[in-house]
C-alpha cells in the first residue's frame, strides 16, 4: 500500500513540475525573495533588541528553509539578497551599504559564506533526495511489472499487463501493443481506439532472436523526459522477456505432449500388431490347410479349422472395434446418443450375444423390475457390459459366478459387475483402467489392454464414475450412471391394463 | 430372362463384391454388381433386380441418398451394408425406406437370412400375405386378433397387441424405433423410445419363456426390434 502511495505522490510531483516548469520556477524565486523581505521586515521591528551577530544567525534559518523548499537557485539568490538587506538594514550606519566597524565586516563575510554553503548543502541534499525518490519509483514500477508478469504464459494477458503499466506510469491517453510474428495480434488500451495522430513514443519489444513487436504510446502535453523514456524502454524489455518465457514454456509443453503421444503410438503399434497377428496367423494357417490337399473333405479336422477361422475373424473384428472406440474416446468424439433405456434389456442383449464366450461361467443377473429407466446410449452401454463381462470371463476361473446387479443410490444408478477371479493389488486398482495396463504378463491373456479404459471412457462420457474394488471372494467393477437427463428424472409411463 | 432371383450389389470394395457374388451365385442367385451410386441407380432402373444390397459408404454419393432416390420409384427391397458404430446412418437409411441391414463383417447365414426375408416381402407385396404367424409355440392370428402360446390364449392389452401384430406382420425384418412408435403410438410419439422399451418388456414377459434371453422378439442394438418367425 505504502509503495503505491509513494508512487502516486511521485507522479503528482513530477507532473506538476513538468506542466508549468517556467512559471513554477519563477514563482519559486518570487516566493523566496518575498520570504526574505518578510523576514527582514520582521527583524527590523526587533532591531533595537537584537545584536548584529544574532540577526545574522536568525537570517540563516529562513535561508536554509528557502533552499529546502524551493531549491538551490532561489536559495543562492536569497543568500545574496539577504547579504544586501543585512548590510542595509542591520549594520550601522543603517540604510546604506557602508560598513564602518571591522567586526561588522567579519560578520558580513562570514554570513555570506555561511549562507552560500548552507544553501548549497541543503540544495544538494534536496536534489539527491529527489533522485533517490525517482530511482525508488522506477524500481517499484519495475518490481510491480515483473511481479505481475511472473508465471504468465498467455501472450494476451502479458500484453494487457504491459499496456496497463505503461499507461499508468506515463498517464498516456492510449497505448497499443503490436505483436508481430506467427500469432500476431494488436492490443489497444483503451479498446475504443487511438487518437488520430502519430504516437508520441514508440519502443521496440526486442529479444535476442529479433523484434517481437512494438509499444506505441500517445500522450498529449509535455514531451517525455529521458528518464521516462528509459523506464518505458525497460518496460518493453521486461515484456519481451515475458513473451519469450511464454514461448519457451509453450514449446516445452508441446514437446512433452508430442513425446507422450509418440510413446503411446509406439506402445499401441506394438500391442496392436501382436494382437492382430495372433488371430490372423490362425486364420491363415486354417485357410491354407483347407485349400491344400492335406485335409480331406471328410476329415474331422475340417469343421474344426472352419470354426477356428470363424471365431478368429470375430476376435479380429472385436479388436478393431476396440481400437476404434479408443481412438474416439481419445479424440473426444465419443458422444453418447442417449435415450431412456431399461438396463436389464441392455444386459440381456449382451448376454445373448456372449452366449458362447460366457458358457464356462455362471452369469447371475439381479436387476429388480422396479429400477427406473436410465438415460444412456444403448450400444455404448452394451460395450461396457461386454468388456466388463469378458474381462471377468478372462480372469476368473471356470465354473465360478459372474454377478451383475444394480440399485438406485440417490439420483444415480449404481451397477456392480463382480467375479470370483483373482484380486488386484491395491496399488493397481486404478491403473487397470489405464490403456495397455495389465496386472498379468501380456502373453498369458489375450486382448488389447483397452477394454477397461474404453469402459471408463464411455461411463465418463455419460457423466458417471467407474472403479474397481477387491471383494471377499474376487473383484468387483462398480459404476454409476446419472438418472437425471437434461434436468428430467426418469419418466413414469401411463400403462394400459385392459386386455383385448 | 431367367427365373432365378436377381440381386444387385452396390459396393465399391472389390473383395466384398467378389465374396457376395461367389456366395450368392453358389446359392442360385443371379448377381449384378456396381461400385458407384450413380451406376447402381442406373442398373436398378434397367435390370429391375429383386433385391438391392447397398453399401452405405460409397465413393460418389451417400448411401442414404441412394436409398431415398431408389424409393422415389421402386419398392424393391434394399438391404443396407454398413460397419459397426454407424447406427445413426443405418437408422437414417432404414427410415428412408431401406428394408434391412447387415453389419460388416457378416456371416453367410445372416446374409442369406436377410435375402430370404427380403424376397418373401418382395413377393408378398405382389401376392398374398399370411394371416397367421407362427414362431415356436407362439401363434398370432392377425385376422381374429388371437395370440396363443401352445393351446393357451395370451391376454394382451390393446397397445401390446398392436405392437406384437406390427412386428409379426413384418416378421424377419428389422423395424426401427421410430417406425414402430409411429405405427403403434402415432407420429406425435415417434421420439418416445421409452414407451417402446417399457411395453416391449411387458410383452416379452407374457410371451417369452425366458424374457432375459428372448427368442421371438430380438433387440437390434441402437436400431430397433426384429420378430423371428418359423417361416
Amino acid at each position: 500500500m505504502s509503495r503505491i502511495f509513494i508512487f502516486q505522490k511521485g507522479i503528482m510531483k513530477s507532473v506538476a513540475m513538468r506542466n508549468s516548469t517556467f512559471i513554477l520556477r519563477s514563482s519559486h524565486y518570487l516566493l523566496a525573495w518575498g520570504s526574505v523581505a518578510l523576514v527582514t521586515a520582521f527583524l527590523i521591528t526587533l532591531r533595537a533588541a537584537l545584536d548584529t551577530a544574532l540577526v545574522s544567525l536568525l537570517y540563516l534559518i529562513p535561508l536554509s528553509l528557502i533552499t529546502a523548499f524551493w531549491g538551490l537557485g532561489p536559495g543562492l539568490t536569497s543568500a545574496f539578497l539577504t547579504f544586501l538587506t543585512f548590510n542595509y538594514f542591520f549594520i550601522q550606519p543603517y540604510y546604506n551599504f557602508a560598513v564602518h566597524r571591522p567586526t561588522d565586516v567579519v560578520i558580513l563575510v562570514i554570513f555570506l559564506i555561511a549562507a552560500i554553503v548552507i544553501s548549497q548543502l541543503v540544495g544538494r541534499m534536496q536534489s539527491s533526495l529527489a533522485a533517490a525518490t525517482a530511482r525508488e519509483r522506477e524500481a517499484t514500477q519495475l518490481y510491480e511489472l515483473s511481479t505481475a508478469l511472473a508465471g504468465l504464459h498467455d501472450r494476451h494477458t502479458i500484453a494487457k499487463i504491459i499496456a496497463k503499466q505503461v499507461q499508468e506510469f506515463s498517464h498516456g491517453e492510449a497505448v497499443e501493443l503490436n505483436i508481430t510474428g506467427t500469432e500476431a495480434f494488436v492490443l489497444r488500451l483503451p479498446e475504443s481506439g487511438q487518437p488520430p495522430r502519430p504516437a508520441e513514443w514508440v519502443g521496440p519489444i526486442q529479444v535476442a532472436r529479433g523484434v517481437l513487436g512494438e509499444i506505441r504510446l500517445w500522450r498529449a502535453g509535455p514531451a517525455l523526459t529521458s528518464g521516462e523514456k528509459r523506464l518505458l524502454q525497460t518496460f518493453a524489455s521486461q515484456g519481451a522477456l515475458a513473451f519469450e518465457r511464454a514461448r519457451l514454456a509453450q514449446a516445452e509443453s508441446r514437446a512433452r505432449v508430442l513425446e507422450e503421444s509418440d510413446h503411446l503410438k509406439s506402445v499401441l503399434l506394438s500391442s496392436v500388431s501382436h494382437e492382430l497377428r495372433t488371430p490372423l496367423s490362425t486364420i491363415k494357417a486354417a485357410a491354407s490347410s483347407l485349400r491344400s490337399d492335406d485335409v480331406h473333405w471328410d476329415s474331422a479336422a475340417r469343421p474344426e479349422l472352419i470354426a477356428a477361422i470363424d471365431d478368429e475373424a470375430d476376435h479380429l473384428n472385436m479388436l478393431v472395434g476396440n481400437l476404434l472406440d479408443m481412438s474416439r474416446i481419445e479424440s473426444g468424439v465419443l458422444k453418447p446418443l442417449r435415450d431412456w433405456n431399461i438396463l436389464s434389456e441392455i444386459v440381456s442383449s449382451v448376454l445373448v450375444r456372449m452366449k458362447h464366450l460366457a458358457e464356462e461361467h455362471r452369469v447371475e443377473v439381479d436387476m429388480p423390475e422396479s429400477l427406473p429407466l436410465v438415460p444412456v446410449d444403448f450400444v455404448q452401454m452394451e460395450q461396457v457390459f461386454t468388456n466388463l463381462v469378458s474381462n471377468s470371463v478372462k480372469y476368473a476361473p471356470e465354473k465360478t459366478v459372474i454377478s451383475i446387479r444394480a440399485f438406485v443410490d440417490g439420483d444415480v444408478l449404481h451397477v456392480i459387475v463382480s467375479n470370483q477371479g483373482p484380486q488386484v493389488p491395491q496399488e493397481h486398482l486404478e491403473k487397470i483402467f489405464d490403456k495397455f495396463f495389465r496386472v498379468t504378463a501380456a502373453d498369458r491373456v489375450t486382448g488389447t489392454g483397452l477394454g477397461l479404459s474404453i469402459c471408463k471412457g464411455i461411463i465418463e462420457a455419460h457423466g458417471g464414475k467407474l472403479w474397481a474394488e477387491n471383494i471377499t471372494d474376487g473383484l468387483a467393477f462398480n459404476f454409476t450412471l446419472p438418472l437425471i437427463w437434461a434436468g428430467m428424472p426418469p419418466p413414469k409411463l401411463p400403462m394400459d391394463t385392459e386386455t383385448e | 430372362m431367367s427365373n432365378e432371383p436377381h440381386i444387385l450389389v452396390i459396393d465399391d470394395e472389390p473383395q466384398i463384391q467378389r465374396a457376395i457374388r461367389t456366395i450368392l451365385t453358389e446359392k442360385g442367385f443371379k448377381v449384378t454388381t456396381a461400385s458407384r451410386g450413380e451406376e447402381g441407380l442406373t442398373l436398378a432402373a434397367t435390370n429391375e433386380p429383386d433385391i438391392i444390397i447397398l453399401d452405405l459408404g460409397l465413393p460418389d454419393m451417400d448411401g442414404v441418398e441412394v436409398c431415398t432416390r431408389l424409393r422415389e420409384w421402386t419398392q424393391t427391397p434394399i438391404i443396407i451394408l454398413s460397419v459397426r458404430d454407424s447406427e445413426r446412418d443405418k437408422v437414417a437409411a432404414l427410415d428412408k425406406g431401406a428394408d434391412d441391414y447387415l453389419t460388416k463383417p457378416f456371416g453367410i447365414e445372416e446374409l442369406l437370412a436377410r435375402v430370404r426375408v427380403a424376397l418373401r416381402h418382395s413377393t408378398r407385396t405382389q401376392g398374398t400375405q399370411s394371416k397367421v404367424i407362427k414362431a415356436g409355440t407362439l401363434t398370432i392370428d392377425l385376422v381374429w386378433h388371437i395370440v396363443k402360446l401352445g393351446e393357451e390364449e395370451i391376454k394382451l392389452t390393446g397397445t401390446e397387441y398392436k405392437l406384437l401384430a406390427y412386428l409379426a406382420a413384418n416378421h424377419g425384418r428389422v423395424l426401427t424405433h421410430q417406425n414402430i412408435l409411429t405405427e403403434v403410438w402415432g407420429p406425435a410419439d415417434a421420439d418416445h423410445t421409452e414407451y417402446l422399451r417399457v411395453y416391449m418388456r411387458q410383452l416379452r414377459k407374457k410371451l417369452e419363456a425366458d424374457p432375459e434371453r428372448p427368442q421371438y422378439i430380438l433387440t437390434e442394438p441402437g436400431i430397433g426390434y426384429r420378430f423371428i418367425s418359423d417361416g
